[in-house]
């Protein structure tokens, strides 16, 4: 079942005067429980391809159609409402709530899809299991390590059963050991939950471990290699 | 989960939110303890006035208040009284008969407003009689051949009946009040010298104080260096109702002293029968009726009511009489507007330019929360919430400091005796208990927390015009 469908997406910035054409004619799908990883040199167009399927940014042509709606289609405050119900995201840096404590950040989205209490509970403290991290729940981000932290943020992206994960370069930040149980622990859930991955990396390891790899080059993708 | 966010907010930067927190405590306090020692002087100032000097309504005869002549009577007077009294919320009356004329010493002369009262009637509708001075007399309590007269003590230091000297016994007396023994003992070389008047007093003040020392202590010691003859005497003199001039000389009973010290230079009160023996107005005849009542709230109504029972007559409420006093309450009211604006506009720059350097900081983090699905309304709700919690808190601290501090001086008073002069020369005591009413801190806290939500409008809006993707890039 397609999750994500990018059909003959471009995306032309314009810098100075000069066309850079970030992502040019992506025509790419994604199927439920893919983990795929989105490669390529910087400037390739990773970022800027998952921005337009993360619906962040818009194409300047083509389409980018998930679970059977056009992004196009929708106004700016349906959007953000359906990123909300649809769209995990785990970012290069983390960026969780400094002011909420681990268990907070994950049921942010929770909160904002008004599950109720009990639901929320069960979910954030399976997600806080799942990722290990199940005694930090009461710690904020400031005293957690950048791995854990980027747990968390897995954890969060998870948390409402988004029809898709988004991970910008998720592991630039980490050592190779945080790094390495990161990818397990989204491995693992993206085989228990059946949730989609897709990630932007440079990292080897990931390259490694993906069951899809796409290689991108001037915003054109030059290899899509399913392993089995 | 917004407010939870938001609460938590505040506190993120505690340096930066307690100062802005303190600048709002700051500006709440001065704000209600201003309004609250402005409300003091004015319902004290209003409450002395009515108490000492207008009651709540007077009725005499047609054009007396401005001709002032003496033949000018409320006739049939006990017709009249019978009239007034029937009407319900009338508590007491006193009968007046008013002569200008001059008081006399030695020495010196003023023009005055000789009261002619019957002191009995008197206490039931003012409360001068508890103003007499301790050591200066009583209130027509003794009886003297001479006739009795009253006057208050500014009158009796321009007519130099009260009289300046220092002796030990004085520096005793400052010693207990707690002046400082260095002030007390610069006073020695002043000791057994008499000054006739308080300017003499003071020039010779000047000589062994410093300007500083002379303001801050010179009231006190002058307080406490007057001395006062009792049964001295002054000659009244006036026109009596046939326009000759005549003349008596009276034993001071008493000095009062009130707040209004002009009321005091001008004032004298001696009984109704020595006055109309001496105009040779009828026994039966008065100038002036002053109407207390139970509740003061129904001075219009009443008066309304007396002005058409008695048509021939004046009626005039307190309000008209003294007109800025009642004016005095709505000027005010029109200066608490001014002074809130003022408050609550630096208040809210200072929250705007707290909000901005918020949102300028945390600009990736708006960004994220956008990105996971955050709409404008929760990203504005934020904003606006952090913005109303931080003036708030603010708010309830300066409300909490400036409720203790009117409680307390409220009991204790504030002596402004430094500028205690000038303040009973305008009619207003220089002890101010500063009041205040609990809706006012109802209004103070609606208009914080609108000030709140208009300060974060701004700061918000520029949360919302954050693009996603550039804001998750931001460093």
């Amino acid at each position: 079942m397609k999750v994500v469908e990018i059909k003959n997406a471009s995306k032309i910035y314009n810098e100075s005067e000069v066309q850079v054409n970030a992502v040019n004619g992506v025509t790419l799908d994604f199927q439920e429980a893919e983990f795929a990883a989105i490669v390529g040199p910087s400037g390739s167009g990773k970022t800027t391809l998952l921005n337009l399927i993360g619906g962040l940014d818009n194409p300047t042509s083509g389409e980018i159609i998930i679970d059977g709606t056009n992004l196009a289609k929708l106004k700016s405050s349906e959007l953000i409402d359906f990123r909300m119900r649809n769209i995990g995201f785990v970012f290069q840096a983390y960026n969780l709530i400094p002011v909420l404590t681990a268990k907070e950040n994950v049921e942010f989205i929770m909160n904002l899809q008004k599950w109720s209490r009990k639901e929320r509970d069960e979910r954030t403290f399976e997600l806080l299991k799942a990722v290990g991290l199940f005694e930090r729940a009461n710690s904020r981000p400031a005293k957690m390590s950048g791995g854990q932290q980027q747990r968390i943020a897995v954890a969060r992206a998870l948390a409402s059963r988004p029809k898709f994960v988004l991970a910008d370069e998720p592991t630039a930040n980490l050592d190779s050991k945080s790094a390495a149980t990161l990818l397990e622990i989204m491995e693992k859930l993206n085989h228990e939950e059946k949730i989609t991955f897709i990630f932007s990396t440079h990292d080897a390891r990931v390259v490694k471990m993906a069951h899809r790899v796409i290689t991108l080059e001037d915003g054109k993708v030059v290899s899509d290699d399913v392993r089995e | 989960m917004i407010w939870k966010t938001a609460w938590k907010n505040v506190w993120r930067n505690k340096g930066r939110s307690l100062v802005v927190i303190s600048s709002v405590t700051v500006g709440i306090f001065a704000g209600v303890f201003s309004v609250a020692l402005m409300n003091g002087l004015i319902a004290q100032r209003i409450n002395d006035a009515l108490n000492e000097e207008v009651s709540h309504i007077q009725i005499t005869s047609k054009d007396f208040r401005i001709n002032n002549d003496p033949r000018l009577v409320i006739g049939k007077p006990e017709e009249t009284l019978s009239k007034i009294r029937s009407v319900n919320g009338v508590m007491a009356i006193s009968e007046r008969t008013i002569i200008t004329g001059m008081a006399n010493t030695a020495g010196k002369s003023a023009g005055v407003q000789i009261t002619g009262i019957d002191p009995e009637m008197e206490k039931k509708v003012f409360t001068v009689n508890k103003k007499i001075i301790p050591g200066t007399g009583d209130y027509f309590e003794k009886e003297s051949k001479l006739s009795l007269v009253l006057i208050g003590k500014e009158l009796a230091k321009d007519l130099n009946i009260i009289r300046y000297s220092v002796d030990t016994a004085t520096l005793i007396r400052l010693k207990e009040k707690g002046l400082p023994e260095k002030i007390i003992s610069k006073l020695v070389p002043l000791i057994g010298k008499r000054f006739s008047n308080e300017k003499q007093f003071i020039k010779e003040m000047k000589t062994v104080y410093s300007a500083g020392e002379a303001l801050k202590y010179g009231l006190i010691i002058r307080k406490e260096a007057w001395s006062f003859r009792e049964g001295s005497r002054l000659t009244l003199t006036f026109l009596d109702k046939d326009n000759n001039q005549v003349g008596a000389i009276f034993r001071l009973t008493g000095l009062y002293d009130i707040a209004n010290s002009m009321f005091e230079k001008n004032t004298v009160f001696i009984r109704n029968s020595d006055l109309k023996k001496l105009t040779g107005i009828s026994e039966n005849d008065y100038h002036q009726l002053t109407v207390r009542l139970s509740n003061v709230d129904q001075t219009d109504e009443i008066a309304d009511i007396l002005a058409q029972k008695l048509p021939d007559l004046e009626v005039m409420t307190w309000k008209k009489i003294q007109p800025d006093l009642a004016m005095m309450t709505d000027m005010v009211s029109q200066f608490y507007l001014i002074f809130g604006i003022i408050i609550l506009a630096a208040l809210a720059f200072g929250i705007i330019n707290t909000m901005l350097m918020v949102v300028l900081e945390r600009t990736r983090e708006l960004g994220m929360l956008t990105a996971i699905g955050m709409n404008k309304k929760r990203v504005f709700s934020m904003i606006m919430l952090e913005s109303v919690f931080l003036s708030l808190i603010g708010a309830v601290v300066g409300m909490i400091i400036s409720y203790i501090l009117v409680r307390i001086t409220g009991n204790t008073g504030i002596n402004l005796a430094q500028a205690a002069e000038g303040f009973e020369a305008l009619g207003y005591s220089a002890i101010v208990y500063p009041k205040i009413s609990a809706g006012f801190f109802g209004i103070v806290t609606i208009l914080i927390i609108i000030t709140g939500i208009l300060s974060s409008i701004y700061p918000a809006l520029k949360a919302l015009k954050l693009n996603p993707v550039e804001a998750i890039r931001a460093e």
